[in-house]
């Protein structure tokens, strides 16, 4: 398990230095805490955090503070994941999307990334597979 | 068309799905045990549905205290006293876990529902159609709890659990 003493010193300074906004959208309140931590964990505690509980309050965050980067569970009330990742493409947004799901299927993986998500991350999660996953995205 | 459960794999590939979501999210080393059901007094279940071309349930069962102290497991805080939202948000999240891990064991083409908890005492859950594929009694240092695996059959072998 990775703790926040492993982490190198150089993501941390780029993630602080990026001011990366970060939108976790998960309809689990438990399991958005669990994100935000595993977010520091793996580096990432330099980033401005902003959470929704669905795929339509994500859109209104998209729209209020422009996210770098949209962590989105995929099973949600109201919007599920793959309709939030579909309307933010009709709108042209260039956030980074990715999932972070318990949906760990094969056939859901491919349909995500078909549909323009850069990674899929999948539930039980360690910090080690946010950095790994997400060290890139800051590379880039 | 259906398919159909290959029951042998059922129970060790639970217990392997289990101790992974323990491990990974409670820290807790999570086994299979010959805890013997229980069917009364004050618990939780957390339940979701598995759809499509196989139909089912899996149901996440624990006392109060057990499901209060997965929570402050699970929120790295100190156990809730009473279950509250949290407690309940956590028992739905774990049993969102594994049935997501199981159904990419089970078959192509299923998709999971979002969880739903029932908390009280001295209640059945019943599933139309369906019938016990594997009820797998675990133990792990909080205590016992048991995972049940509910199939949907032809609607003759009804049960409530």
């Amino acid at each position: 398990m990775l703790n926040e003493e492993d982490l190198s010193g150089n993501i941390v300074k780029r993630a602080r230095d990026t001011n990366m906004r970060i939108l976790i959208v998960d309809d689990s309140r438990a399991m958005r805490m669990i994100v935000r931590r595993t977010l520091r964990q793996a580096g990432f505690d330099g980033c401005a955090e902003v959470e929704a509980a669905n795929g339509r309050e994500a859109l209104d965050q998209v729209q209020a503070v422009a996210p770098d980067l949209i962590l989105s569970d995929w099973n949600m009330p109201e919007m599920n994941g793959l309709e939030l990742l579909r309307e933010l493409k009709r709108r042209g947004s260039s956030a980074t999307f990715g999932f972070v799901t318990s949906e760990s299927s094969p056939d859901m993986q491919v349909a995500a990334l078909q549909e323009g998500a850069l990674f899929f991350i999948t539930k039980p999660f360690t910090a080690d597979k946010f950095q790994s996953t997400l060290e890139p995205l800051l590379r880039s | 068309m259906p398919t159909e459960l290959s029951l042998e794999i059922l129970p060790n590939a639970l217990s392997q799905i289990v101790d992974s979501v323990f491990g990974t999210m409670l820290n807790l080393e999570a086994g299979a045990s010959e805890a013997p059901w229980f069917l009364s007094g004050d618990h939780l279940t957390a339940a979701v549905h598995l759809m499509g071309d196989w139909n089912g349930a899996l149901l996440l069962e624990c006392d109060r205290e057990q499901a209060c102290r997965f929570a402050g497991r699970f929120l790295s805080t100190d156990p809730p006293s009473t279950v509250d939202d949290d407690v309940r948000d956590v028992l739905g999240e774990l049993a969102n876990m594994i049935g997501g891990n199981l159904k990419c064991v089970l078959t192509p083409g299923i998709r999971l529902s979002l969880p739903s908890v029932v908390d009280g005492g001295h209640y059945s859950v019943r599933f139309c159609g369906a019938q016990v594929c594997a009820r797998v009694p675990f133990q792990c240092d909080d205590g016992p709890f048991w995972i049940t695996v509910l199939g949907v059959g032809d609607g003759s072998n009804e049960n409530s659990v």
